[in-house]
């Protein structure tokens, strides 16, 4: 019941996929719009190159299209569709150097900084705090970062996490679990000052 | 996953998709709120998360529909344009999977492995052809060819004087009369050279691959169409050799040798090796012939003992009036002198107006006597 929004979507995707995989153009077109604008979000938060990203995106839908007979039956699509596009991009870094000056492999940074939900604060306090929570969200290491963005944004879980940043799982679980504690222990020491001030304030 | 009664650290409520619904778009599905109520530490966790969840926004994806059926479609055209180059693709491994076009290109691959093998294994026949090759070019300047069947080594004396002794097996193409500014001669098997010295043309013997430039010396060239390597032997004077590849690209890639001094061309890899001192190579030494290693250089010596040092050398029959000569005797030096030049040297020395013909392999002297 909990995750009702969550699985209806996965046992969607799950059917569509096979339909897809039937030669089904339709059920290829409703993936299609479902994610299109995440992988695009996704990989420009890699690249400035906005329209090399479009066209990486259209490419990953092109060559599942085309090889949809030699795909497998049972995958998470948003992970699998993740993975391919983050995949592509650093193929795309490797061959074209003017696209990001990288060094290794794995080196395309994720560039992508976290905003605060602004519309949904009232207290001055809480924005204070959500302020300075987000300013040391954003200056995690860029991993740790898309870490996060992955499992708290897409709801990857930690599998999957692994599969997409091409790490194993005790790696993805320590990028989640570093990001995490390092923050709240920064977080924690500067909340206490926050309050002191407050109070001397009041 | 965790019930949510047991929900500790704030990653317990991130990770939770209705949570984040809740808290992000106010659709409590779940009860959330009244869940959070029952319990004041419950409180505030949630309350944490709440902030986390707050700090953490990601822009929503405002695509317009447009765009969206935009970039669809033109997903598709990519889509188009590969399962084109794909069917070609598929043509082709259909055309290859026809049995015919497979037969006709396992013909062709083991044809072209069988000339390659043929040319770097069993070769001695091409390079058997690049004499023949060479003649057959060149056989309207008039070229006369000297083989040699028999057992015994023959000698070949050219127009400039030269003479050639050719072993067995060999045959050397020349033509009758030197022109032009170079003396160019052909050579298949093995031959002592002895060059009448001409600084203004050139001599050139071609043999194989290999191309040896001399003045005026004596040199020995064993190059069988049927052997690996070609051997260059240098008895006196100075000789270059250049491989027939080098010339025609001019390079400048040539070998000096001086007397004593050998040289050995590996044909497969077109490459020269020098042998500074031929005592020291086996091969090489053993097959000095007589010619070689016999002296020319006579003090005060009869005549006829002359002659049948020529005779041996050469495998001439030298005929001559031995009552006339029987008390000449002389002392000079003919190492470095082809057999025209010996004999006419000799002549000269015995003075009276002596003289020889040569027929072949037939020496005749005409004298009257020494003085």
């Amino acid at each position: 019941m909990k995750n009702q929004i969550l699985n209806n979507d996965v046992v969607d995707d799950c059917e569509l996929w096979a339909e897809m995989k039937a030669g089904d153009e339709k059920a290829f077109s409703t993936l299609f719009k479902r994610y299109y604008s995440y992988l695009i979000q996704y990989g420009n938060s890699f690249s400035p190159h906005s329209e090399k990203i479009q066209d990486c995106v259209q490419d990953v839908f092109t060559d599942i299209w085309v090889y949809r007979n030699s795909l497998s039956d049972t995958v998470v699509v948003k992970a699998y569709l993740l993975s391919c596009v983050r995949k592509r991009i650093v193929r795309l870094q490797q061959r074209d150097k003017v696209f990001n000056k990288a060094k290794s492999v794995d080196a395309i940074a994720f560039l992508f900084d976290f905003s605060v939900e602004h519309q949904l604060i009232s207290d001055e306090l809480t924005a204070g705090k959500v302020a300075h929570l987000n300013k040391l969200l954003n200056v995690l290491p860029a991993r740790q970062k898309e870490a996060l963005y992955l499992r708290y944004h897409h709801g990857l879980n930690v599998d999957q996490i692994a599969g997409v940043l091409n790490v194993n799982y005790q790696s993805a679980n320590n990028l989640l679990h570093r990001a995490l504690v390092n923050i709240r222990k920064e977080w924690k020491g500067n909340m206490a000052l926050l309050l002191m001030l407050l109070a001397h304030w009041i | 996953m965790k019930e949510r009664n047991q929900y500790r650290e704030i990653e317990d409520f991130l990770a939770d998709e209705s949570f984040r619904l809740w808290m992000r778009s106010k659709k409590d599905l779940s009860g959330w709120e009244e869940w959070t109520l029952e319990h004041p530490k419950r409180a505030k966790l949630v309350e944490e998360a709440r902030l986390w969840l707050l700090a953490m926004k990601v822009p929503d994806n405002n695509m317009s529909q447009e765009k969206l059926n935009a970039a669809l479609q033109s997903t598709w055209m990519k889509i188009e344009k590969t399962e084109q180059e794909s069917k070609m693709e598929l043509k082709l491994i259909q055309l290859w999977s026809t049995a015919w076009v497979r037969k006709i290109a396992a013909v062709l691959v083991f044809g072209l492995l069988s000339v390659y093998v043929y040319n770097n294994y069993f070769a001695s026949k091409t390079y058997y052809s690049s004499y023949d090759e060479i003649v057959n070019n060149l056989d309207e300047d008039g070229l006369l060819e000297q083989i040699n069947n028999s057992n015994k080594p023959q000698i070949v004396t050219l127009s400039d004087g030269s003479s050639v002794l050719l072993q067995p097996k060999s045959k050397l193409s020349y033509p009758k009369i030197f022109t032009g500014n170079e003396r160019n001669v052909y050579l298949s098997g093995e031959a002592f050279f002895e060059i009448s010295k001409n600084p203004k043309k050139p001599f050139f013997v071609h043999a194989n691959e290999i191309v040896t430039k001399v003045v005026g010396t004596s040199f020995r060239i064993k190059a069988y169409a049927n052997q690996s390597n070609v051997e260059v032997l240098v008895r006196t004077g100075k000789v270059k050799v250049k491989s027939e590849k080098a010339i025609r690209n001019s390079s400048q890639e040539e070998i000096v040798l001086l007397p004593n001094q050998a040289l050995r061309f590996t044909r497969k890899d077109q490459t020269f090796d020098k042998i500074t001192d031929i005592t020291m190579d086996k091969s090489i030494s053993s097959s000095v012939k007589s010619i070689e290693q016999l002296s020319f250089e006579f003090t005060d010596i009869p005549v006829s003992q002359i002659f049948k040092t020529i005779e041996q050398a050469y495998s001439v029959e030298i005929d001559f009036p031995q009552q006339e000569l029987e008390k000449c005797h002389l002392t000079t030096s003919l190492s470095d002198q082809p057999l025209p030049e010996k004999l006419k040297i000799i002549c000269k020395s015995i003075g009276n107006n002596s003289s020889y013909t040569m027929n072949g392999n037939q020496i005749t002297i005409l004298s009257k006597g020494c003085n």
